[in-house]
Order: structure tokens, then sequence, then C-alpha cells
């Protein structure tokens, strides 16, 4: 007779999912801070914004204020989240890094999530520095609506995870990364009314506008913070909220469609 | 066994550590592993053998986890890899042919980050000096010889003490000195009880580590058995010099002549009687059998040989 037994529960304690990704996140963040042009290039990103936005004008809508932190979030989220998680998880995943890491404890989404800590960590800094420039040049007003502005920050740098995930089904390379990541960041660039407000547009590319995946981002942003809808209109807190429901709609079915992509299309080792 | 290992209820008859049941596994219309079956018991080292291309890797990738079946099954510890992953990881090492760290981590620090995310690891320290790389704790990876960068791999698939290990070509890129070394580390996890599973290119490895081995070919097990069992699958090899004046040589039965004389080469399956036979011929008529040589076939010669047929037009 034979008798098989399931592993048994050891006499140690299982590490919580959250010490097995702060560990690993302490490891992401040494190796980020050995990167000093990294580092330099996370510091000069909100220094150029809080300079160039006031020059360029580029949202006639917003006060300055506003303006300058609704485009500190959107530009970070896109050029720092997005593509530089772009290029970390298909480098991990062409080094073998990625697949060395799911041979332990960790789950998948372990992996995943630790590795984007310090990218995240960076975005966070970002934004804070720019509202820290914001209050340095007095342009500072208190947001009309306080939830808005953090769903609209938290839910962007989760869906660029997500979408970066995916993105790494159709990029081999980090080279590649540089085209593959393109059809986002000149959708966000175009049509997400981070540039140009979508007020300027007729309502039909409007309402196709208000669908990309950043644009949900930017409307709850200056919603949130200086009470504008996407069409220019002004609003109180109420007004703000009543607004928010294609925004939220639209954020909350991007994630949906990234993590549908991502569980089905991310590769944790190169093609053989 | 290590003291935080869990405790083990005595069955009858011990249950293997590794089970797999006509395990396939395709890419696409290629199917990579057609239908093999082994186990594996604790404390036992199971090599699996076979050119590139064979179905190796694509096999124990399911084994540990990393890939759902095709079909068939396969247990560790009595658990499903993939659906009882958190079950079976705390328990399994694993070291991939090929994988990368982080360049820009020390050896140490590369240890620290993976030990915090495991059960019941190994002190850094220990884990360091498990390898022979206490010395170089401080250095970052991307300095690394190819071999010391293997050996840290290895420290990391048995940072957990796991009671399963797999080894996917563990001493590739090692020098000599170093190869010996790692052998004296399975050694030491098979006397602790650990069930090992490796494959490699080097026969003399599955020699020196295997109890049990398996040749696998386009994807399926052509044999398997202990390292004897398979070795007998070959003929056994007679070598002599003879004199052209000597008179002529007998025939015992079951004899293939691959070389005639001055230097005579036969293989037998039956190397005993034959070798017996000959020497008696030998005696009975005075004559010297210079540089004489016996030999059993070897896992080499039953390796080379599958790997032949492998090749050879007809298959």
């Amino acid at each position: 007779m034979t008798t098989t037994h399931a592993p048994a529960p050891s006499a140690a304690t299982a590490p919580s999912r959250l010490r097995r990704v702060a560990a690993l996140a302490r490891g992401e963040l040494r190796l980020f801070l050995r990167n000093r042009t990294a580092v330099a290039n996370s510091g000069l990103l909100p220094l150029l914004l809080v300079a160039a936005v006031p020059a360029l004008g580029l949202d006639g809508d917003l006060p300055l204020g506003p303006q300058l932190l609704v485009a500190a979030v959107g530009v970070t989220l896109v050029f720092v989240t997005y593509y530089n998680l772009v290029i970390t998880y298909v480098a991990r995943r062409e080094e073998m890094v990625l697949q060395r890491m799911r041979t332990g404890e960790l789950t998948g989404l372990e992996v995943l999530v630790g590795t984007a800590v310090p990218t995240l960590l960076v975005t966070l800094a970002q934004v804070a520095l720019v509202a820290v420039g914001v209050v340095v040049l007095g342009e500072w007003s208190a947001p009309v609506e306080y939830l808005l502005p953090v769903v609209a920050l938290l839910g962007g740098a989760l869906l660029m995870t997500v979408l970066a995930a995916a993105s790494t089904s159709f990029t081999r390379t980090a080279e590649s990364a540089q085209v593959t990541t393109l059809p986002l960041v000149v959708v966000t660039s175009a049509l997400s009314g981070l540039i140009t407000p979508l007020s300027v547009f007729p309502e039909p590319v409007a309402l196709v506008a208000r669908l990309m995946p950043v644009t949900p981002v930017v409307e709850l942003l200056q919603l949130g913070l200086a009470g504008v809808t996407w069409d220019g209109d002004r609003v109180d807190a109420a007004g703000a909220w009543a607004a928010a429901p294609l925004p939220l709609a639209v954020l909350a079915g991007w994630l949906l469609i990234g993590t549908v992509a991502a569980t089905r299309g991310f590769r944790w080792a190169p093609r053989r | 066994m290590h003291p935080s290992a869990p405790p083990v209820s005595a069955p009858v008859e011990a249950a293997p550590a590794i089970e797999v049941r006509d395990l396939r596994r395709s890419y696409g219309d290629f199917e990579a592993v057609r239908g093999i079956s082994f186990e594996v018991q604790p404390g036992e080292v199971f090599a699996l053998l076979g050119v590139n291309g064979a179905g190796k890797t694509s096999a124990l990738e399911v084994l540990e986890g990393l890939a759902p079946a095709g079909g068939g099954t396969v247990r560790v510890l009595g658990a499903d890899p993939v659906r009882e992953r958190a079950r079976v990881r705390p328990h399994l090492g694993v070291l991939l042919q090929s994988s990368g760290l982080p360049g820009d981590l020390t050896v140490a620090e590369t240890l620290q980050t993976w030990a915090g995310t495991l059960t019941d690891p190994r002190p850094v320290p220990e884990a360091l000096a498990q390898v022979q790389l206490a010395h170089r704790a401080d250095v970052r990876v991307r300095s690394l010889s190819g071999g010391e960068r293997r050996r840290l791999d290895l420290a990391l698939a048995l940072l957990g003490r796991p009671r399963v290990v797999v080894l996917d070509e563990p001493t590739t890129g090692l020098d000599p000195e170093s190869r010996r070394q790692v052998w004296g580390l399975v050694r030491d996890l098979v006397a602790d009880g650990a069930a090992v599973v490796l494959t490699t290119h080097h026969l003399e490895e599955a020699e020196e580590l295997a109890d049990r081995v398996a040749v696998l070919r386009a994807g399926q097990i052509v044999l398997s058995g202990t390292k004897e069992e398979i070795a007998e699958t070959q003929p056994a090899t007679l070598r002599f010099t003879l004199d052209e004046d000597a008179p002529e040589l007998p025939r015992p039965a079951g004899v293939q002549v691959v070389a005639q004389r001055p230097r005579v080469e036969w293989h037998t399956r039956a190397l005993q009687p034959v070798l017996a036979e000959l020497l008696a011929w030998a005696a009975a008529h005075h004559v010297v059998l210079r540089a004489l040589e016996a030999r059993s076939a070897s896992l080499e010669q039953a390796f080379l040989a599958v790997a032949a047929e492998a090749s050879s037009p007809s298959t």
C-alpha cells in the first residue's frame, strides 16, 4: 500500500503576500537608487513641468495651479509609469529574471507588483514635487472635491501598470518599446485633454476622446481640482460628482480590458 | 532532516515525492512531451537525459509549476504544482537551465531579497558558505564569473530548504572543481531526504549522482532504470592484442567481432562466460592476450546508442 500525502504546512509561518511584495520591492528600490541617471531624471521631470506648463499655457479652461497638477499626473502616468514599466517588464522577461522569480513562493501578481513599486513611488513623488512647486509659485487653490483627484491618481497608476503588462505581449525587446508604446502616448497627447482641451473638438470627436484610456484620469482631475467639466463648464463639488460617472465607468472599463489582456497575453519568458 | 521540516506520518510504503503519469505538453501542433511517466522517491536522485530538444526542460517546467500539463498528471508531494501552487512552493527548489538576476545587487543582497519571500529560508551566511561564495558576498552580480553566477543560482534554489529539488543542467559552465562541489551539495541534499530531479549533458554527472535514469527521445522515455539496468541494454566490450602467428581464436556464442587481430575487439551481452572461454583458450594455447580490457557497457554508450538511433534516417 502506498500513502500519498500533500505537503503538510511547514512549522515556519509563510510570509504574507504583503511581506513578500515588500521584500521584492526593497530589492527593486535598491536597484533604482543605484541607477543615478534614472534618479536624476526622476527629479528633473517635475522641475521641467513646473517651468514649461505656464510658458506653454496648455489648457485655457483651468487656472495655473490645477493645470500644472493635471499635466504632472497625466505626463507622469504615461511617460514614467506606463513607458518605464513596459521597458522594465520586457527587459526582465528577456533576461529571464521574471521566470526566475516565479520559481519561488512569489506569485505572478506579486512579482509584477513588487517590480513596479519603485516606478509607482517615483510617480507619486513627482506629483508631490509638482504640488510643492505649485505652492511655491503661489498658485495653490483648494480642490473642489478631494476624493476625485485621489481616485484619478491611484486608478490611473493602476491602469498604467495593467496596460504596461498587457503591452509586453507585443513588445519583443526593451528597445522596441519605443515603438510599441507610441499608440498610447500619441492618443494621450492628442485626445486625452491633457494638451488640447476636449471642448475645442467637435462633439462626436470629443465623445470618442472621452472613451480613451487616459482621458477619464484627466477629466476626474479637472473635476476634482478645479471643478471644470470636459466641455469647460464650472461646477461645485456636487456638480463634480454628477459629472464623474462616465469617466469613472470608462476608467473601470479600461482597467477590466487591461487586466484581461495582461492575464491572457503576458509572457514570463522569452519566446522560444 | 532539517528541524523545521514538517512531520511526516510513517507510510506503509514510502510515498513518492514526485509522480508523473502520462505527461504531455505541446507548443501549437508540436508535441514536445509525449506521454512520459516516472516517480521519484524521497532521498533519491532521478536523472532525465536526452539530446537538445528531447523534451527535458518542457517536462521539468510542468514539474516546477511554471506551465500546465497538456495531458496526464503531475504530483509533487501529492499536490498539483500548478493548481496547488501555494502548498507545493515552500517545499520546492528550482534551478532553471538559464535564468537572470539583477546585475546591480550584490550577492548577499540578492539572497536577502529572495529570503524575504520564503517561508523558512536558511540564514544568508549559511547559504553563501554552502556554495563557496562567502568571499564574494559584497560583489555585484554583474561582476561574477559564469560559474559563480551558477552557484548563486543554486544557492537561491536551495535557500528555502526544499524537500523536492529540480536541477536543470546544474553544472553547465562550472569548472571541474566547482562541479564536484555541486555534486557534494546534491549528495548532502539527498542524505537529508530530499528528492532530486536533474537533467544534464554530462553523462559522468548522471553516473556519479543518479540512482535512476530515464533517457528521453522526441518527447518519449525510450530507456529507464538504474544506471546498471540501462548500461545492460548495450553489449560489453572485450579488447586485446594478439600476435599474427597465434592460433585461430575461438568464436564463443553471441560474440560480435568488431575488429580483427592484431587489436581484436568483441562485443557481447555475456561478458563473464565469453571472457572465461577466452582465458581458458589462451591458457590452453599458451597465448598471451596483451593489453586485455574487459568492460561492461557504460551509461554513455547506452545514451549514444539512443542518440544515434534518433539521428539515423530510419527514425
